[in-house]
């Protein structure tokens, strides 16, 4: 992250933050990939990493991507946690 | 070798739109390919599963002594063989696998909760021996009162299928149990200023049927367990690393030791992505040492695997003069069967999706009822949510006097517009689709007396996620390209395409396989329109490697630095003048020399595909209504879908063509029909009645191309979003012809007929 760079945008599903964020549906955080975001978040609130990377699909900037530590997050990207779909 | 060089020779296509014959036609059509019932083995027993007669039941007792002892019976397994399984959701949301409840789908334990639920497993030297064993297992019931229909299911004095069920996602949490396993809801923006904005407001009901998904192979395997507790399975499913990840946690063995073989498969549709009879297979060949096959009948299929839910729906939308929508509402009830985990969600997120609607509230019931438990079916959950959103619309439209393509398209969502599941969109294609509608000429088309004209969209994400690949060059320069996707609709052709493009060389020299859990990385299901992108992708990846590694090795032939190479046209090439002057080398030559420059060719990938585009259609239909029987005819029917680039676009038309005569089935005709005691009473394709060709014009599939830069040819799945729309087009087209709104499907001619003579009486 350079100096001064807007953090992304990190947002939950209201049922997603009922459950493990204290309701908090909103955060700002530093990151360069992925898994520096859930890092972070799960420094925030202790095991929500492993909840993350298990239940979740992850739109950065609109794009779907399943967990994958490795998706870059620019400065200022939305990050949306949104619960797994599966297919037929 | 650099990524640029082979980026650049990717751009000529010469292979990516072209439409050779398909790999797997002459076995197919000689009959010769092997689907899961096709496996014989030396020694193999004959495996038959006891179902449970009753809708609902407690099983008091289950005395299998008599069948053990009938001379030629091998093995006989209950769920007492089965280990017990802890109490909790684990996994994506919309599949949220509880093994609690999956093992008792599998086999029942201390009730059975629908007709067909299997009670017991049987592995005999005949089949005529393990029917004799079936009937000789002595199960005592006590008959429980059930509930089929999904709103009678959410009564408060609904017989219960579970004591215990509170429902999820209420706060606070209730205090008496219900069949309602599950509440969800998502909201965009203010929805009563919204619908205070309107000029128009339409609310209505729907029903929809639970439909299967009519694959024409039942499911089927054979299993071989050794002594040691390692084994084989061949199967026909949709993805055989889920089967035997399924299976080993089922069973609470490793992994390691269980290899998957993937059979041929004769249609899947979603339904083939979870386990019914694997995990018996295993535990009768384990118990007996033998091989055991087992299949089911058709009248199996329809009563113990899944079809997808029925539901019942309230859509509320609101819209100006001049058909901007300002604010959408809606209730989804799903049926999730006997256990939880209907596609309720998916229902949630797809409703409203194609359009950019400010104000938008959706809420889902995860419903469960003495019916099979609901199974992944095309897009699930989404055609059923469209039923009702994209009848509303067209009520909409009709309202306003406005061309209902045109509304849609002054509301289609594009690059920025939010979802109500909170990212904005970041792909087009939706306009595009509703565009070359209009441009249609049979659009403008007049039609007869009792003809209407009915249009509806559709939305699926669509899919990414794990697959593998691997492809190796022969000595002879033909390439073998191998991954872990089961082929349910053409994905030997496409990924041999891919490769023959990347690499330069003729399609006909690439050969496609689906390889075993043994041979092959993981792969994730064939399922949610996931393989053309995602193990295409992989196929690519593994191709570019290969194509550095021949460079690597033509370098190394001329005695020149490999950055003086390119690979162009299957051959590789100096770069410049300035590397000096050789003869371009051809695969086959540079394959030939592949033991001096360092052995075998080959190359694997395997990638987590991230930035899959979602799939849009647009479909139109024509229809006439018979007045006097209520019987609907489909005159014309036009789909239009963004399928981002079609690799092979026959296969992508069949996918379109498909994906429409199963809505079209959805919208006429297909339903589950119980009769009073809670037992199907149309289980086979003589009273389960699936269109036919000779039902039906010729669908007509508009491609429309707008490319995902995520894929390397720009690929986007399309295998699911084609059945969102008939069934409300098919309605809208009713209205249309003949002024009466169908609200319940199927819209089958007593049900037409009855709605015209309701109107006359009116």
């Amino acid at each position: 992250m350079t100096a001064g760079a807007a953090p992304a945008r990190v947002v939950f599903t209201s049922g997603f933050s009922a459950r493990y964020t204290g309701g908090v549906r909103e955060f700002a955080i530093e990151a360069k990939n992925l898994r520096g975001v859930i890092k972070v978040m799960d420094a925030k609130f202790p095991g929500l990493g492993q909840t993350l990377e298990d239940e979740t699909t992850v739109a950065i900037d609109g794009e779907l991507f399943e967990i994958d530590f490795l998706a870059p997050v620019k400065p200022g990207a939305e990050v949306f946690f949104i619960p797994k779909i599966e297919g037929g | 070798m650099n990524d640029a060089v082979v980026t650049e020779s990717l751009k000529r296509f010469k292979w990516v739109g072209t439409r050779p014959i398909r790999p797997d036609g002459v076995p197919k059509v000689t009959g010769r390919a092997l689907y899961g019932a096709d496996m014989k083995m030396a020694g193999m027993l004959h495996g038959r599963i006891l179902r449970s007669p009753h809708a609902h039941a407690l099983i008091k007792s289950i005395d299998t002594s008599k069948a053990e002892k009938l001379p030629g019976v091998k093995a006989v397994v209950t769920a007492a063989d089965f280990p017990n399984q802890k109490f909790e959701y684990i996994g994506p949301e919309r599949v949220a696998v509880n093994f609690w409840h999956v093992t008792r789908n599998i086999m029942a334990r201390e009730k059975v909760l629908y007709e067909g639920h299997a009670v017991a497993g049987v592995a005999a030297i005949n089949p005529r021996i393990a029917e004799e064993a079936l009937a000789l297992i002595d199960v005592e019931y006590e008959v429980l009162p059930h509930v089929i229909d999904v709103d009678a299911a959410m009564a408060p004095d609904a017989p219960l299928l579970f004591d215990d069920m509170i429902t999820r996602g209420v706060e606070p949490a209730p205090t008496k149990p219900s069949n309602v396993s599950k509440r969800l809801e998502f909201k965009i923006g203010d929805l009563d200023a919204g619908f205070a904005s309107a000029d128009v407001v339409i609310e209505k009901e729907f029903k929809t049927a639970a439909v299967h998904q009519a694959y024409i192979e039942p499911h089927a395997c054979v299993a071989r367990i050794e002594a040691d507790g390692q084994g084989e399975v061949w199967s026909s499913s949709q993805g055989h690393f889920q089967m035997r990840a399924l299976t080993a946690q089922i069973l609470g063995i490793k992994i390691g030791d269980l290899r998957f073989y993937p059979a041929e498969i004769g249609g899947g549709f979603g339904g083939k992505t979870v386990t019914y009879l694997e995990p018996v297979a295993v535990l009768l060949s384990k118990k007996s040492g033998l091989p055991v096959r087992l299949m089911m009948s058709r009248e199996e299929v329809f009563k113990g695997s899944g079809p997808t839910s029925g539901s019942s729906m309230w859509v509320k939308i609101g819209v100006k003069r001049d058909g901007t929508l300002v604010a959408a509402d809606g209730i989804f009830k799903f049926q999730a069967g006997a256990f939880p985990g209907s596609p309720v969600m998916n229902g949630c997120l797809c409703a409203f999706a194609p359009y950019d609607i400010p104000n938008q509230r959706t809420v889902g019931y995860d419903v469960v009822s003495n019916r099979p438990k609901a199974a992944a079916y095309r897009a699930p959950g989404s055609p059923i949510s469209a039923f009702a959103v994209e009848s509303v619309l067209d009520m909409c439209a009709r309202k306003i006097g406005m061309d209902p393509l045109e509304m849609r398209l002054k509301n289609a969502a594009k690059p920025g517009t939010p979802t109500i599941f909170g990212p904005k969109h970041a792909h087009g294609g939706y306009a595009e689709t509703i565009q070359a509608l209009l441009n249609h000429p049979a659009y403008k088309t007049k039609l007869g007396p009792n003809q209407g004209r009915g249009v509806a969209s559709g939305y699926w994400f669509n899919g990414g996620g794990e697959s593998s690949a691997t492809l190796q060059v022969n000595a002879d320069g033909t390439v073998l390209v191998a991954t872990g996707s089961p082929d349910i609709g053409g994905s030997r052709a496409s990924m041999a395409l891919m490769a023959a493009e990347t690499l330069g060389v003729d399609y006909n020299q690439v050969r496609a396989i689906v390889a075993d859990t043994g041979s092959i990385g993981y792969t994730h299901v064939t399922g949610g329109s996931r393989v053309t992108f995602a193990t295409g992708t992989a196929v690519v990846n593994a191709t570019k490697t290969v194509v550095k590694d021949l460079i690597r090795r033509a370098a190394l032939i001329w005695d020149v630095d490999p950055e003086g190479v390119i690979w162009e046209d299957g051959h590789a090439k100096p770069a410049g003048a300035n590397v000096g002057e050789f003869k371009p080398l051809s695969l086959r030559e540079i394959a030939a020399k592949s033991a001096a420059t360092g052995g075998p060719i080959t190359a694997a990938a395997s990638v987590n595909a991230g930035g899959q585009a979602p799939g849009f259609t647009t479909q139109f239909c024509d229809v006439e209504v018979d007045p006097e029987t209520g019987k609907v005819t489909i005159l014309r029917f036009v789909a239009a879908q963004d399928v981002g680039r079609a690799i092979h676009p026959s296969y992508v038309e069949g996918q379109i063509q498909g994906g429409v005569v199963q809505g079209i089935g959805w919208a006429l005709n297909e339903e589950y029909i119980y009769n009073a005691k809670g037992l199907l009473d149309n289980a086979g394709f003589l009273d389960y009645r699936c269109p036919v060709a000779s039902d039906l014009p010729m669908i007509e599939a508009v491609l429309v191309e707008v490319p995902n830069p995520a894929h390397p040819y720009g690929a986007k799945g399309v295998g699911e979003v084609n059945i969102c729309a008939p069934m409300a087009a098919i309605a809208n087209a009713i209205e249309r012809a003949v002024g009466v709104r169908m609200p319940e499907l199927p819209m089958s001619p007593p049900r037409v007929l009855a709605a015209l003579d309701a109107a006359k009486a009116a």
